[in-house]
């Protein structure tokens, strides 16, 4: 008899009782049927309660390994979704960084460093609403360097292009911290003086065409270029008008300083 | 067994796969409208090729930009591979990038993080 489920003192009361019953002499014994029959159904019912708890076990621990798979599994989606998660995050961040470099690429001049014109566009429409907001007047200069064409042909374009470099250092050199310039076209720069009076802007402005004429002395050292200068036109911003007729005086100016013998300086 | 002959585009990249060489090709970009069902081929193959031969499989990635879609994609690509290679199976993936763009190497890292067959990551030849 296999009674893994029972204590010892039950364990030994069914055996008493089976020996009992197997014995000769009770074998007439009048209470032997019934005990015997006591016996058989309560070894059935014991079976079937074995039975009962077998089957209950068995899907306690079905249910069991399930929400363990389950616990798993969404551990397991968790991760993905984390590394998913950091690998797009990174790719957005490197978008994000290839955009900004494209904006300052749009908006900065590849050889001087300077911003470009779309950038210098930008930012005297800016300062056009702030000047007519704050009732102070910007200046806005261009220049243009005197026979620039001849020292691209005489020297080539690699000297040319240097000189231009140089041009544009030393025009914020001359500039105030808070003045803007930019390379407005070809051998063309523009210098934009915020909330400053063309008296004022006439000494940047001349600081700035004494910087280009030093330029000359530094390459010249190299046993490079001729002297360089250039010519400028000045203007200051009248409230009301539209940014370009301000450019278009400023580039008035600058063709009167040009026909008037270049490396020199005109307000208009 | 059908090879992949999926030309590039612009927002998807070329694919091409060699059964006989257990060869799978993948460059460009990648950010297919629906990924969904422009991966669907590319893992029905793998998993064609997994089960049909006994063979090993390589893939060849010269993946540059890609969308979240496409990214889980390739995170479900590496997990067939890495089933396969639980099995026993030889895989191996070779992901190659353009030495001016290094952030693919980081890219490349983290794709590998949890990948236990070989992954090579390797700047592109130049001459190539």
């Amino acid at each position: 008899m296999n009674m893994p489920l029972l204590a010892p003192s039950e364990q030994e009361l069914l055996r008493q009782v089976e020996t009992l019953l197997a014995q000769e002499r009770y074998q007439e014994h009048p209470l032997r049927d019934a005990l015997a029959r006591l016996f058989e159904y309560s070894e059935g019912q014991r079976e079937r309660l074995e039975r009962l708890i077998k089957i209950s076990d068995g899907y306690h621990s079905i249910s069991r390994s399930h929400s363990q798979t389950l616990a798993e599994q969404y551990d397991r989606q968790l991760r993905r979704l984390e590394k998913l998660a950091r690998i797009s995050d990174r790719y957005q961040n490197s978008l994000r960084e290839l955009s900004e470099a494209l904006k300052d690429a749009a908006l900065r001049d590849p050889l001087t460093g300077l911003g470009n014109r779309r950038f210098l566009m930008e930012r005297i429409k800016e300062e056009t609403e702030r000047a007519n907001r704050k009732q102070a007047a910007y200046s806005l200069g261009i220049l243009d360097v005197d026979h620039f064409k001849a020292i691209n042909d005489q020297f080539g374009h690699e000297t040319g292009d240097k000189v231009l470099c140089e041009i544009g250092l030393a025009i914020q050199d001359a500039l105030r911290e808070y003045d803007l310039c930019g390379r407005w076209g070809g051998e063309e720069f523009l210098i934009m003086l915020p909330e400053t009076p063309v008296e004022f802007a006439r000494q940047v402005a001349e600081r700035v065409c004494q910087g280009i004429k030093e330029v000359r002395v530094a390459l010249h050292q190299e046993g490079c270029t001729p002297p360089i200068s250039a010519s400028l036109g000045l203007t200051q911003y009248r409230f009301g008008e539209s940014f370009s007729e301000a450019l278009n005086r400023a580039d008035t100016a600058l063709l009167q300083a040009k026909a008037a013998g270049r490396d020199r300086l005109e307000v208009a | 067994m059908n090879d992949l002959n999926i030309p590039g585009s612009q927002s998807t990249p070329q694919i091409n796969s060699d059964g006989s060489q257990g060869l799978l090709t993948m460059q460009g970009d990648s950010y297919p409208e629906n990924s969904f069902e422009f991966f669907g081929p590319v893992i029905a193959w793998i998993e064609t090729y997994l089960r049909d031969s006994q063979a090993p499989l390589r893939l060849e990635l010269r993946l540059v930009y890609m969308n979240t879609s496409s990214v889980k994609a390739m995170m479900d690509i590496f997990d067939l591979l890495e089933e396969a290679h639980g099995r026993g199976r030889q895989v191996s993936v070779d992901w190659f990038y353009d030495p001016r763009n290094e952030r693919v190497l980081d890219l490349a890292d983290e794709f590998r993080e949890d990948c236990t067959f070989p992954f090579l990551i390797a700047p592109d030849s130049p001459f190539k």
